[in-house]
């Protein structure tokens, strides 16, 4: 896996800084781990009939980072949104941290971050007026909430944004404040919906950078939904290859590609386990 | 952090998001009083009429005008949920420990305020053109109040759920001309006694507006109807027992 780092150093101290004093706080109130997350035969189907996801099963150790790989229309999303609890499973079941996705979807929402697909950011707002509320939201304090969102705007490269209407920023940059108001509240588990979609190569370089990061830091569990396959192999411990609503193969990226051949990557494990380039399904979606 | 709390803070960022929006700023308040100041000038005769209850058309228009500026003035509520969804941050919020119910009233609170500053602007110039409150300071937070309230209820009600359904800011803006009828087709602009029409006076007989601008124009006019003030409140509780827990079930549904 390639680790170089392209955040800058205040990035890296901010980052520093913020899990310093987080880290104890954060471990106090998490609750036992084994598997912070299990899915048994998780589905949905949606009220037109379409069977988004057909029956999913799969364990996310604490502290790992778990990605699932998949074309659009895959049903990764769904599948993050079930375990975000936005949206309801319609059989199966899943537990987040330890508690139900749907019976107990509160308890889960305040163990999560959830870093939308689509940068979920109020145009009107200042990225540091969206952290602030998020956090506040979270139950953070006024000047726990500033104090936080400060770093966090350090560590995203993000302070010279701070002041500035959401409406003015990029797609990229948006989606770093997404993220960014996703950590907040320093969760255990963090859900990331195509995290890096649309960003530049360095940007992209950098937000896999922080992830790494927060995750050996703080023990953070990563769940995120990909169709990069260089994203899925260098931030994933494991994968669950999902293709119509099924995972039709789950393992770490190196057993992937070895059980295939020698030099395969995730395009050919892809191709093996489905019969499809990535390239078809797109274009069939 | 408790459900009031989230409100509060979810009622501060409507409260905030709003002026940095100029266009739904000045939309929201300048047709009204262009509305008051074309239609006062324009009907300034029909206090002439015998029997009419003021001789200042201005001081009859006001609690229109107060009508005017909260109850289509809601539907910006509207426009800005879909807006929310349509960005992603409705979603966002649903991942925070927020409980529905805090989303909604947070909105809710948001809105009353920025509705109630609106229908001050009303009743400012109103007063600047000579019209006179005769129940003075406490008749004009009154009829802000009813007036508010009715907004919340009606199209506040109607344009949130349609913003829900439709997650389409265009649509919910689409149908806020309806609002317009909603008060058009009371004695908004002539008192009934006025209106030769029989068919019209039985429909602003039926319209649940009518009942709580009668109560606002006495207010203005005359004195406390009680009687009507308490009609004008009974038919918001029944609008709001019917319109509010729908919005909630609507807001719940989020989660698909």
């Amino acid at each position: 896996m390639t680790k170089s780092s392209p955040l800058a150093g205040t990035a890296r101290s901010a980052l520093d800084g913020l899990i310093g004093p987080a880290r104890t706080q954060r471990l106090e109130s998490a609750r036992p781990l084994g598997d912070a997350i299990v899915l048994e035969g998780l589905a949905k189907t949606y009220p037109d009939d379409t069977a988004a996801v057909r029956g999913i099963s799969f364990r996310v150790a604490a502290g790992e980072s778990f990605g699932i790989l998949g074309p659009n229309g895959a049903g990764k999303s769904t599948t993050i949104g079930m375990l975000g609890t936005l949206v309801k499973p319609t059989a199966g079941r899943a537990w987040v941290a330890g508690f139900d996705v749907v019976a107990e979807a509160a308890e889960v929402r305040r163990r999560i971050g959830f870093a939308m697909q689509q940068a979920g950011v109020d145009d009107f707002a200042t990225p540091e007026e969206l952290m602030i509320l998020q956090g506040r939201l979270h139950g953070l304090r006024k000047h726990e909430a500033a104090a936080r969102a400060g770093l966090l705007l350090g560590v995203m490269e993000l302070a010279e944004e701070a002041d500035r209407r959401l409406a003015t920023l990029s797609g990229g940059t948006k989606r770093r404040v997404d993220l960014a108001a996703s950590l907040m509240h320093l969760p255990p588990v963090l859900f990331l919906d195509e995290p890096t979609e649309g960003l530049d190569p360095r940007s992209r370089s950098g937000i896999w950078d922080t992830l790494d990061r927060l995750r050996s830091r703080l023990g953070v569990t990563l769940v995120l939904t990909t169709h990069y396959m260089q994203e899925g192999d260098r931030l994933c411990d494991r994968i669950a290859i999902i293709d119509r609503g099924r995972v039709v193969a789950e393992g770490t990226p190196a057993a992937l590609k070895a059980a295939v051949r020698r030099d395969a990557t995730l395009e050919d494990v892809y191709l093996h386990y489905t019969g499809r380039t990535f390239e078809d399904t797109r274009v069939a979606a | 952090m408790n459900a009031p709390a989230q409100a509060l803070l979810l009622a501060q960022r409507a409260l905030v998001q709003f002026p940095r929006n100029p266009i739904l700023l000045g939309f929201s308040v300048m047709p009204v009083l262009i509305m008051y100041l074309v239609f006062g000038g324009l009907f300034e005769g029909v206090a002439e009429l015998p029997g009419f209850p003021t001789e200042n058309y201005f001081e009859y228009l006001a609690p229109t005008a107060i009508l005017l500026a909260t109850v289509p003035g809601i539907g910006n509520a509207g426009v800005a949920l879909a807006a929310d969804f349509q960005s992603g941050y409705f979603h966002k919020l649903l991942t925070t420990p927020t409980s529905v119910g805090a989303l909604m009233l947070g909105r809710l609170l948001g809105d009353c305020l920025r509705l109630a500053v609106q229908a001050s602007l009303v009743l400012l110039l109103a007063i600047a053109l000579g019209a006179e409150v005769a129940t003075g300071v406490p008749g004009a937070l009154l009829m802000i109040v009813m007036g508010t309230l009715l907004g919340i209820v009606t199209f506040g009600a109607i344009s949130a759920n349609l913003a829900i359904r439709t997650r389409d800011a265009a649509a919910v803006q689409a149908i806020q001309p309806m609002a317009f009828l909603l008060i058009f087709l009371t004695s908004a602009y002539q008192s009934a006694d006025h209106i030769d029409s029989g068919v019209l006076r039985t429909i602003i007989e039926l319209n649940p507006a009518e009942h709580v601008l009668r109560p606002m124009r006495e207010l203005m006019l005359s004195g406390y109807d009680w009687g009507g003030i308490g009609i004008g409140f009974l038919v918001i509780a029944a609008l709001g027992v019917v319109a509010l827990p729908l919005t909630a079930r609507n807001y719940r549904s989020a989660y698909s």
